[in-house]
């Protein structure tokens, strides 16, 4: 029953003429001279045909660009399976690894180098009866402990729990590092040296070991480990006390030097209470340490002279400083730094410092800026957040680091603030001169003599941490406009100056 | 190349546990070869002499081997029924005990799955830090004898793990299958005064396979048959009775030990299933507040298990004080090994080795384990730092990770006991190179 095209065709009446457009019928090809266009498909030109000579042209194949040579050129890296000899080795051991094909001759192996040996001290049986005799300790083992500090390259927990002298007392860590560098020192101090008596003196100190101190010291560390709950629990109601009264006093202070301001035009020269977040207590007292110190300096300026002597606690501290002579002498031998107590000064249990580690008081940026001052350092690949060795030194360094961050970013933002202040009143000054072009000399003047005095920076020795000319300028000039009219917020901006002069000289000092 | 320290000399890395033989190249990430270190065997009757050349399976033609008659190693090796099989692992308490089967083990691991010539690579095996002289000298007797290998180096698992975790000084908790080990790492080296380790995995693995077995109000002691028994089961409703069919056939050929050991692995899906540790200490409220969860065994029967699934876990960290009473030998807690470490370590070092504590292992896996330990350690030192790898792979075989790293840097190159000085020093060298 297949009806073909033309039976319908008939039986509708349609004339036979235009054949083409059934499908049943063979379909006559195009006229051979249109070729199909490149860059279009053969089935959509079968479809639209050659009656689109602009789309054609438009999906013409475009010409790719030359694919970029980033080899320079030279031939593919080859690599080869090769055999190589490790000249930290002893023997003759073979290990195959891929390697560069290259025409150079074969070089040393590259990770022998990482191969070093520390020196060690060897003596003679005619030194250790002269020099080295010990009531303590016999020649056998002396020298079993020397060669182990070898074995272990003088990594002392390591040579502590490895150290099993057959038939020897129980020693501890101290005794053995205390042996150990006494015969160093011994051995340097007698014989022949060639040097100058100053490296002789270095190297011997390089040996120094106190192991009384260094016994006090675990004592120390083991009792604050052994602190109870309770004791922990009063430390922190302590700190949180003094955390309060130091607030007090701060405000105490802010309230006075503004109302000293407002009625009498003076800075009090009061010493300034460091801020922080309440986190670091160590930290902060340190601070106030030299804080103390800078405004002692201070207060031999004329501006203080004719400050109300108020009596006041906070001022105190600087007199109660323990400086004799002696005592820092002593202190100096032993390596004992002194904190101050914090500067609240006021005498209750408060004022109590509990011991702590170091590297667990770690400074911390203010809070409020913390976030832009870990962008700035992670700008300059720096993390503030860890230290790998904590001391004193390079904790001050940390907290200078931190310090000349934040008066940067705080100049920073006053330097946006001021530029910003100067574009509205130039705009406005625009505007004036516009409307009353002859009228408002004076305020012209002053306008312009304030925006100018943004170029001259008075000082120019703080350059820390590309710390960029014109923000320090911008400072500066804030600062000297501040002299001209007094206002509040000017004791905020010059304790962040002070506190980064501080902390520059502390730097240089190291 | 030189950039990050890495030479790779195609070394091999193999790490044996009481669970799994590990083995790999070193510096890939994950070992290329995991077999089960159980390996089934069929003993050799004392007076015949079995014909040795067997084609299909491993077998083991040296004098001290020929107490089996055939050996079955590898993933088909225990886990598939046998008549006549028995079950043997050569680990106790961490340690080879038995090294004859470690040639077979060690040969299938690299030869059978990673398709290689031994005697032609490195190889790395890694040790307990209570590992013997004895012992690590037998094992590089295998390894330049047996194997030929160019180079070897045997080195810690406490070390290895630090390393894996990226650090040269931590205070390592390794949770295995048999073992639950601290080992405080300085500088890469052990403290080996501060190690301190107790069979505790076994005693959580006995708690959990006495609950199992042992009739409650709501349940009747649960039958742990291995699949491997059951031809057929039907669909049951919780906490109903089971209904299956045993293949007799087999029943006849199993041996005690094969039994013993296909509970034993039911027991430990359990264990991994649905048990798990309160992370807060134990609560009776807090424990029934958790869902209980559904589980079905081998045989069809399935039930809920609600606070009980937490008593277990609690075992890695206090002990009942019936229990201690009646069995004064009890293995000690994770609590107790790491105030023991601690205790023999340093005052100076105890502060650091808080503030880097990894754990590892297997068994560290269990779940809301990693959370109680830290739970509890920041409870006595408040700077605690835990470093638990969240890739269950990198978490569970953290020893031969380390091994990894280690044996593809370029530094490490110069350690390697070489065949010339092994044929040199002999047995000596490996003390004094392998510290
Ligand atoms: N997700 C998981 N939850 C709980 N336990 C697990 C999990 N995964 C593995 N385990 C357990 O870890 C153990 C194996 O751990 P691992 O591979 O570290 O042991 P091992 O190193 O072979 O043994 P050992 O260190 O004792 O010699 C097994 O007992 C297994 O039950
Ligand atoms: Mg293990």
């Amino acid at each position: 029953m297949a009806i073909s095209a033309a039976d319908v065709r008939s039986a509708l009446s349609i004339p036979e003429g235009n054949a083409t457009a059934g499908p049943s019928q063979p379909k006559k090809h195009l006229p051979q001279n249109a070729r199909k266009p490149d860059g279009i498909s053969r089935e959509l030109y079968s479809l639209i045909g050659p009656s689109a000579p602009s789309l054609a042209a438009q999906l013409a194949k475009p010409r790719l660009k030359q694919k970029p040579n980033f080899g320079g050129g030279t031939a593919k890296t080859r690599w080869e399976l090769r055999p190589f000899k490790n000249g930290a080795r002893q023997d003759n051991l073979e290990l195959w690894h891929w390697e560069k094909v290259t025409s150079d001759p074969p070089t040393e192996y590259a990770f022998a180098k990482y191969n070093t040996q520390s020196t060690t001290y060897i003596y003679s049986q005619d030194e250790y009866t002269r020099f080295l005799d010990d009531k303590e300790w016999t020649k056998e083992e002396t020298d079993y402990l020397f060669s182990v500090v070898q074995d272990y390259d003088s990594r002392w927990y390591i040579i502590y729990d490895r150290y099993d002298f057959p038939g020897g007392p129980t020693r501890s860590l101290e005794d053995l590092k205390d042996r150990y560098y006494s015969v160093c020192r011994k051995l340097v101090r007698n014989r022949p040296w060639a040097g100058d008596e100053a490296s002789k003196a270095q190297l011997i100190s390089s040996f120094q070991f106190d192991k009384e101190r260094e016994m006090t010291r675990k004592k120390y560390i083991i009792s604050l480990e052994n602190r109870t709950p309770d004791q922990i629990a009063e430390e922190e109601a302590l700190y949180i006390e003094v955390k309060r009264l130091e607030h007090n006093e701060r405000k105490f202070k802010k309230e006075r030097e503004s109302l000293l301001r407002t009625l009498a035009g003076i800075d009090s020269g009061l010493p300034d209470i460091v801020e922080d977040d309440g986190t670091q207590m160590g930290i902060s007292n340190e601070k106030t340490t030299t804080k103390g110190a800078t405004t002692k300096k201070k207060g031999g300026q004329p501006t203080d002279v004719d400050s109300p002597a108020t009596p006041s606690v906070a001022s105190t501290p600087a007199l109660k400083r323990p400086s004799t002579t002696k005592n820092a002498v002593y202190d100096a031998t032993h390596c004992i730094i002194r904190t101050e107590p914090p500067t609240s000064g006021v005498a209750t249990k408060a004022a109590h410092q509990p011991a702590y580690l170091r590297s667990f008081k770690l400074p911390t940026p203010k809070a409020a800026i913390a976030p832009k001052i870990t962008q700035a350092l992670a700008e300059l690949g720096i993390s503030h957040s860890r230290l790998v060795m904590p001391t004193r030194e390079n904790t001050a360094q940390l907290e200078a680091l931190l310090d000349a961050t934040t008066a940067l970013i705080e100049t920073k933002r006053v330097m946006d603030k001021v530029e910003y202040d100067i574009q509205v009143l130039k705009n406005r000054l625009g505007m004036r001169e516009a409307s009353q072009a002859a009228t408002d000399v004076e305020m012209k003047q002053e306008n312009t003599g304030d925006a100018e005095g943004s170029n001259f920076g008075e000082t120019g020795g703080e350059n820390e941490d590309g710390e960029d000319g014109r923000a320090q300028s911008v400072m500066s000039a804030r600062s000297a406009r501040n002299r001209k009219h007094p206002r509040r917020s000017v004791s905020v901006s010059s304790v962040d100056t002070a506190s980064t002069r501080a902390g520059v000289k502390r730097q240089k000092k190291n | 190349m030189v950039n990050y320290g890495g030479d790779e000399v195609s070394a091999l890395v193999v790490d044996i546990g009481s669970s799994s033989v590990r083995a790999g190249y070193a510096g890939d990430d994950t070992p290329k070869a995991i077999i089960p270190t159980s390996y089934g065997y069929i003993p050799k009757l004392p007076d015949t002499d079995v014909d040795m050349s067997d084609s299909t399976q491993e077998n083991a033609p040296q004098a001290e081997n020929s107490r089996f008659a055939k050996i079955f190693v590898g993933q088909n090796g225990p886990s598939v029924w046998r008549s006549g099989m028995e079950i043997g692992n050569p680990i106790v308490e961490g340690l080879i005990h038995d090294f004859a089967p470690i040639k077979p083990l060690i040969d299938h691991a690299l030869s059978k799955v990673m398709l290689i010539n031994p005697s032609e690579h490195p190889i790395l095996v890694t040790e307990p830090t209570w590992n013997t002289p004895a012992n690590r000298e037998r094992m590089a007797e295998i390894m330049f004898e047996e194997f030929n290998v160019p180079a070897f180096y045997i080195a810690n698992t406490g070390v290895l793990n630090a390393f894996a975790a990226g650090k040269g000084s931590a205070l390592v908790i390794d949770i295995g299958q048999s073992m639950a080990s601290v080992t405080p790492v300085v500088d890469g080296f052990v403290l080996r005064k501060g190690l301190s380790y107790s069979p505790l995995p076994k005693l959580v693995h006995a708690h959990a396979r006495h609950l199992l077995t042992s009739p409650t109000q709501i349940r009747r002691g649960i039958d742990l048959l291995p699949h491997q028994l059951i031809a057929s089961k039907a669909v049951v409703d919780a906490n109903a009775l089971p209904q299956f069919t045993i293949r007799e056939d087999r029943i006849a050929g199993t041996t005690q030990k094969w039994r013993n050991w296909a509970e034993t692995r039911e027991v430990d899906e359990w264990l991994q299933t649905i048990a798990g540790v309160l992370d807060q200490g134990w609560n009776d409220q807090q424990a029934a507040s958790k869902p209980s969860r559904q589980y079905e065994f081998p045989t069809g029967y399935n039930t809920f298990f609600g606070a009980e699934r937490f008593l277990v876990g609690e075992q890695y960290f206090t002990h009942n004080p019936q229990l201690v009473a009646s069995n004064p030998n009890l293995p000690k807690t994770l609590p107790a090994l790491i105030t023991e470490a601690l205790r023999a370590c340093d005052p100076e070092l105890r502060q650091v080795l808080m503030g880097n504590v990894v754990l590892t292992g297997g068994g560290s896996l269990f779940s809301g384990l990693a959370d109680r330990l830290s739970a509890e350690l920041t409870r006595t030192f408040p700077h605690t730092k835990i470093h638990a790898p969240g890739n269950p792979i990198e978490r569970r075989y953290g020893g031969w990770l380390g091994g990894s790293i280690l044996a593809s840097l370029g530094t490490f190159h110069q350690l390697w006991i070489s065949r010339e000085e092994w044929q040199e020093h002999g047995k000596a060298i490996v003390g004094q190179r392998c510290k």
